[in-house]
């Protein structure tokens, strides 16, 4: 596996300024249904992108059109600076994780691995070294034999990925892959998964619906909403700055407010509240916190120049890594998480929320 | 409580059986016991007159067994079943695979239409191929009008005709059996293949065609077993000039009126055809394991 890749390391050397991937304006349209919508991304050689989602946003479609799997209404892939949206699949050399692993049920572990080295007609010998070496890559020596039925899901998973690997494709596509596997092993193969990535140096471009997934596994987020891309930033910029009301619901928890705009600025429960980033033209406007970018402080605690709301303490949720201290407030319930450390503000306590204009984000209201 | 644990699978074992009895009853009535009555009837013997007379011989089958035209028999309907089975496989496969696949709305539709011939009568098909493949048939019409054969070209009344018809009367069974063992088949495996370099026909050859094996095996079975049992097709279509063991069945019955050699061509044509089958069952078995 080392050598060759290293030697299309030295290949990339040349158009490492260059994109790796490229979609411009790519859509998919199923008679009068938009699928996918003027999508355009670049991805750097070596670089991961989430693209990240709920069911339906085209995340899916988007991956499958990249792979060859559906031909697009409109718009161009690239790979390398080579138009390849014309190119059929088995022409394009994308390793593709499907979301089931569709593993060759009739076909050995090794064999399955083995499949897109026997399509490159690759010899006997250098196909039984190469897929020896995929395996012990995802640790899974000494089942070469084995039927795909006969191994658990994340030993599946493994296969599907070493088959994807073997080939040493330009990019690696991985669809929902670990949304088949429970919580605990989900985590595992998360962090397996990353340190493959970076190591072997691959681009790679997964479709996921699970924030943390996106958030832990990749260097950019695409996250997508009705087949359009709402916004694409690295994880930190994502979580902290999203650029749309869609992002800021789907990623992370929020503690949504109704806020007024008047001559002298915004009003949030009869008392001015300032932010540090652009105000919408909307007239209905909401305000969008973090709940534990939100401090608990005493009643009579003066804010200077950050923001500060009174309100009565109602109740406590335990959640275990941390405590929700749910707050009645002018402007209606605030959710505020602490670590639960230390004195916690009881319920029927009069209590000040504190938080910083920076973590203050103000969208247009959702249409009713 | 221990009695009540082991009062449960027998009250389950009795519910099962209540609910199968009707299906035992009609069968032992309408299968079994003429069968029996069959067996029984090989063992008569059939006197100079022709006349049936009660006994307890195997002169029937000595000279069943005797006769070489039984081994011939044998083998043409053996044969004929085999490349009758074959040629609607190899026809109904592509047009099961298209439905399994289509995203039609007219899916259920055309799945209709393919064994839609069921609906008509045996007799009603084979006119239409007589209407054909006859030597004033549609396709000799063609092929004298258009100067291509002086003679009309014998189409029918030969082995020929009799495999084409009885091909065309087992499509819309393969076509089901082949759509039932479809389910295995996974359209993310084929695509899988594709993105792992394999072009579409080897995508067919290492994917697709390894995965509805099982569907192939139990549709050929299917057919074989309705090939080598089909009569009004080779009676018909053969015109007296194919000789398959159904037909010979028959012949014996009500040309003869030899019921002791009909009775004993009927038991040797039940063991032939399951012996077959078992055969069938164990190589497939052991190519599966």
């Amino acid at each position: 596996m080392e050598q060759p890749l290293a030697a299309r390391n030295h290949q990339c050397a040349l158009t490492r300024r260059m994109s790796h991937l490229t979609l411009n304006r790519l859509s998919k349209r199923y008679g009068e249904t938009v699928a996918v919508a003027d999508v355009s991304l670049s991805v750097a050689r070596g670089e991961s992108v989430a693209l990240l989602g709920p069911s339906g946003c085209g995340k899916t479609t988007t991956l499958r059109m990249i792979a060859g799997l559906i031909q697009p209404s409109a718009g161009a892939i690239e790979v390398l600076g080579v138009d390849v949206t014309q190119v059929p699949a088995h022409r394009r050399n994308m390793g593709y994780v499907f979301q089931s692993y569709a593993l060759f049920p009739h076909m050995s572990v090794a064999a399955n691995v083995g499949f897109g080295l026997d399509e490159r007609g690759v010899g006997r010998s250098e196909r039984d070294r190469r897929v020896a070496a995929a395996l012990s890559q995802v640790r899974l020596e000494g089942l070469s034999a084995r039927k795909p039925r006969e191994l658990s899901g994340g030993q599946q998973q493994r296969v599907a990925l070493a088959r994807a690997l073997v080939i040493e494709p330009d990019v690696l596509l991985l669809d929902e892959s670990l949304s088949n596997l429970d919580a605990r092993l989900r985590d595992a193969m998360r962090l397996e998964i990353r340190d493959l990535q970076r190591s072997l140096g691959i681009t790679t471009l997964f479709v996921t619906h699970d924030q943390t997934e996106a958030l832990t596994l990749c260097d950019r987020i695409a996250v997508m909403h009705a087949g359009r891309v709402e916004q694409i930033a690295d994880p930190v910029t994502i979580y902290e700055r999203p650029a749309s009301r869609f992002v800021a619901e789907f990623v992370g928890r929020s503690v949504v407010l109704p806020v007024e705009r008047s001559e002298a600025g915004l009003v949030l429960g009869g008392r001015p509240v300032r932010t540090a980033h652009p105000v919408p033209e909307s007239r209905a406007l909401e305000l969008f916190l973090r709940p534990q970018r939100i401090a608990l402080a005493g009643p009579e605690t003066e804010a200077g120049a950050h923001n500060r709301l009174g309100g009565v303490v109602r109740s406590h949720v335990f959640v275990g890594d941390r405590l929700e201290v749910l707050v009645d407030t002018q402007a209606g319930r605030v959710t505020v998480e602490t670590s639960g450390a230390g004195a916690v503000a009881q319920p029927g306590d009069a209590v000040s929320l504190i938080w910083s204009p920076s973590d203050t984000l103000v969208f247009a209201r959702a249409a009713p | 409580m221990s009695g009540r644990q082991r009062e449960q699978p027998l009250r389950g074992r009795l519910t099962g059986l209540a609910l199968i009895a009707p299906a035992l009853v009609l069968l032992g009535a309408i299968y079994l016991w003429p069968m029996l009555g069959l067996g029984r009837m090989a063992f008569n013997e059939t006197g100079s007159t022709g006349a049936m007379a009660p006994a307890l011989s195997l002169a029937t089958f000595r000279s069943l067994f005797e006769d070489p035209f039984t081994l011939e028999t044998t083998w043409n309907s053996v044969w004929l079943s085999f490349v009758a089975t074959l040629l609607a496989l190899v026809l109904a496969y592509p047009l099961a695979l298209f439905l399994h696949r289509t995203q039609s709305r007219f899916r259920s539709l055309l799945t209709v239409l393919a064994v839609a011939p069921m609906l008509v009568s045996g007799v009603v098909r084979v006119f239409g191929w007589l209407a054909l493949l006859g030597d004033r048939g549609l396709i000799n019409a063609a092929l004298m009008g258009s100067g291509l054969t002086a003679q009309p070209t014998r189409l029918v009344y030969n082995y020929f005709g009799v495999t084409l018809g009885l091909a065309e009367s087992l499509m819309p069974y393969m076509i089901l059996a082949l759509l039932a063992g479809f389910g295995r088949l996974d359209r993310a495996c084929e695509e899988a293949a594709a993105t792992l370099g394999a072009p579409p026909w080897r995508v067919f050859l290492r994917v697709t065609l390894p995965l509805t094996v099982p569907a192939i095996v139990l549709g050929f079975l299917l057919c074989f077993v309705l090939a080598m049992s089909a009569y009004i097709t080779p009676k018909l279509l053969g015109g007296g000039r194919v000789f398959l063991l159904a037909t010979e069945i028959f012949d014996h019955a009500i040309t003869n009126a030899n019921w002791p050699a009909a009775a004993a061509l009927a038991l040797y044509t039940l063991v032939l055809v399951l012996l077959l089958v078992a055969a069938y069952a164990a190589l497939t078995r052991r190519a599966e394991a």
